[in-house]
């Protein structure tokens, strides 16, 4: 009796102990993370930006239980190591090795928003072929078409956000309307001495003088400079009535400021970094007002007349308890939409499969429709039918108001009190 | 172009000044001034901003720790490195590197760390508008010019730093204690490095990799005007200010940094201790 006791019970608990097994290895298989890589110069402030964006998206796609990979739900992980290639003096030899670093331990099964300097992109284009690792880039240089034409069989796994052409498409849009709205037509350029925004300088200068513009100066600073005096002593003894400036380091902020200090008659209209989130008024003051920046993405910018624009723009705050400063967090949380998409239609992990349905991506974002051409977002003039950068102009008490496209346009530019 | 090559020059100055002084009375180069000077714009933007302390506590605390900071680094490090000189320039450097990173890694990254100008608006200054901010600057530099001399000329550990300069070893023989005095020109050196930071960071934001440039500016500046020269710091500010005015208005604005340079070792080719510098003819006499 006990021998059939201890048989039965010694019984059950095999049982059991098998149905748990089965059962905890189900639920392990059934929850394996999907890892997306974060390799990144994360201590800049666009990439540290772009993660938060990443991690945002990746939350809400759990919460909802989430990817679905054939029939099985499985959440995002996000694994991400900071290559420091935005930082001076970072070899981009380097940062190729953060990520590989980052491929081999912890295996991701993609890529979202990859190294901040366009050199180092396009090295790690190799790489990204090397591991077949599909990827969706932020870095801007135009040279990431080039390359990926040259070999699209190789560098089929390297898709992107921006591309420094578009920034000058949007440019010469706003040049048009200001010369348009107040027959403008003498610009003094002024440029960030580095690749990608020199590059932007160049095509608007050919741009003006094949319109019929005057450029009466293009100065380049180099990284770090902190004084501009004398551009704005030349932009104002040469009468331009309009001053582009293209920067992304931290100090262009003093340029705005001298422009403003100086009251140099000249519409200050392009691309400078520090001014670009919300909270830059309450860094530079009213001395922004009249200022007209570039964003290059819809969701750093609530915009009334593309709502989920606003929704990511709120979104983003309360999650983290403070607005957008640079311009990828929006790009980036649609990039992981993107991506998961594209996993649930192929219903796989498999690199190549992967790689032919994020080409077929059509979908909402907040920076507004969401297609690729040659492996990069389309950008246009109306969120319903791409995605879209935005022109606004700081007005008093620290508003950013869209002046362009004209699809998401709230106002009209306007001069600084000082022109009148 | 004078006036904004004024500022330039005097902005030029007041950073380099507290690694001069240093050098000057000690004969540290310290490699660490550049991570002081944003240690000190960070500290400043702290107790104002978070700690919620008026602007002229949250200067003054700043400027104090730095300099605190210095005197600390004397005391502990480079006593024990008294006369390796590459061996105080390599330990100076690493504490101006573990600074500056250690502040990146704790995420001071951001547009939004800026210090307020203390006054806002602009002036003009013989046809040309200055903001008031770069004004309050030259003020600055002037009463600090004023200040050190009077602290150098007219008081007794003024006067002990004039001695050790001079030579220590005399110094010590009528009772100066050099390493004393040299742990208060670390201590005066940074602090006067923080000062700078707080005056002149208003005019942009706060970023760690200024650091670098803070110190190639200063070291540019001493080395033209002498190491060891405080005057030579000042009159070699105003060549490099001008030069950089100069070649910006006229030549480009990318080459003003290879200019400067170029400046620096045609002026070391004729004068190899720099403009005001005695080291090299002395050791050449010896």
């Amino acid at each position: 009796m006990k021998k059939f006791l201890l048989f039965t019970v010694v019984g059950i608990v095999s049982v059991f102990s098998l149905l748990a097994s089965v059962h905890i290895a189900g639920a392990q298989r059934k929850e394996d993370p999907i890892v997306i890589g974060v390799p990144s110069s994360l201590k800049l402030l666009e990439s540290a930006e772009g993660y938060k964006a990443i991690v945002l998206a990746a939350e809400e796609i759990n919460a909802k239980g989430g990817v679905k990979v054939g029939s099985v739900h499985r959440p995002l992980k996000i694994e991400a190591i900071d290559t420091r290639d935005g930082e001076p003096g970072v070899p981009i030899a380097d940062a190729i090795l953060a990520i590989e670093k980052l491929f081999l331990e912890k295996k991701p099964h993609a890529v979202v928003l990859g190294p901040f300097r366009s050199e180092v992109l396009l090295a790690a284009m190799d790489i990204y072929a090397q591991y077949k690792m599909p990827s969706i880039n932020v870095a801007m240089t135009p040279k990431f078409v080039e390359k990926y034409s040259q070999n699209p069989e190789k560098y089929k796994y390297c898709f992107r956000m921006m591309d420094a052409k578009y920034v000058v498409g949007y440019l010469t849009k706003v040049m048009e309307k200001i010369n348009k709205d107040f027959g403008f037509t003498k610009v003094y350029i002024v440029v960030q001495d580095v690749l990608w925004s020199t590059s932007i300088g160049t095509g608007m200068q050919g741009w003006f003088q094949k319109n019929k513009w005057e450029v009466l100066g293009y100065d380049k600073y180099p990284t770090g400079a902190s004084d501009f005096s004398t551009t704005m002593i030349k932009a104002k003894q040469s009468g331009a009535q309009v001053i582009l400036p293209i920067f992304d380091m931290s100090t262009s902020g003093i340029l705005v400021q001298q422009w403003g200090d100086m009251k140099v008659p000249a519409l200050m209209a392009g691309f400078i970094s520090p001014l670009m989130g919300s909270k830059a008024w309450s860094t530079f003051g009213d001395k922004i007002e009249g200022v007209i920046n570039v964003v290059f993405q819809a969701g750093n910018i609530p915009l009334k007349k593309y709502p989920p624009s606003a929704k990511f723009y709120k979104t983003y705050t309360k999650r983290w308890g403070e607005q957008q400063s640079g311009h990828m967090p929006s790009q980036c949380y649609d990039s992981v939409y993107a991506l998961v998409g594209a996993i649930e239609r192929a219903g796989s992990l498999d690199p190549d499969k992967l790689v032919k349905e994020i080409e077929k991506t059509d979908m909402v974002g907040s920076i507004g429709r969401i297609k690729f051409q040659d492996h990069q977002f389309i950008f246009g003039d109306d969120p319903k039918t791409s995605a879209i950068a935005v022109v606004y102009q700081w007005k008093k008490g620290g508003k950013r108001v869209p002046v362009y496209p004209e699809s998401v346009a709230e106002d009209k530019i306007t001069k600084p009190s000082w022109m009148k | 172009m004078i006036v904004y090559g004024f500022l330039n020059s005097v902005i030029l100055a007041l950073m380099a000044l507290g690694f001069s002084i240093t050098f000057g009375i000690s004969r540290v180069a310290n490699f660490a001034h550049g991570g002081f000077y944003i240690l000190g714009g960070i500290l400043t933007w702290f107790f104002l901003q978070k700690v919620g302390f008026s602007y002229p506590f949250a200067a003054f605390f700043a400027v104090l720790i730095v300099g605190i900071i210095g005197a600390l680094m004397y005391r502990v490090l480079l006593i024990r490195l008294r006369g390796l000189e590459l061996s105080e320039v390599i330990a100076t450097f690493a504490v101006g590197i573990v600074i500056l990173e250690l502040l990146r890694s704790m995420g001071f990254m951001g547009y939004e760390y800026r210090l307020p100008v203390f006054i806002d608006g602009s002036v003009d200054v013989f046809g040309t508008y200055v903001g008031l901010q770069r004004i309050i600057i030259v003020g600055a530099g002037f009463i600090l010019l004023v200040a050190l001399h009077l602290f150098v000329h007219h008081t007794k550990t003024g006067r002990a730093f004039r001695g050790v300069a001079q030579e220590d070893h005399t110094a010590l023989s009528v009772g100066i204690n050099p390493d004393k005095i040299s742990l208060l020109s670390l201590f005066s050196g940074s602090m006067i490095c923080a000062f700078s930071a707080v005056v002149i960071l208003p005019l942009g934001t706060i970023s760690i990799d200024d650091g670098y440039d803070v110190l190639i500016k200063a070291l540019a500046v001493c080395i033209i005007g002498g190491l060891e020269s405080s005057t030579g710091a000042i009159v070699a500010s105003f060549i490099i200010g001008y030069i950089e005015v100069i070649t910006a208005m006229y030549i480009s604005s990318s080459l003003t940094m290879v200019v400067t340079l170029a400046t620096m070792l045609t002026i070391l080719l004729v004068k190899p201790s720099g403009l005001f510098g005695k080291s090299k003819e002395i050791e050449e006499r010896v």
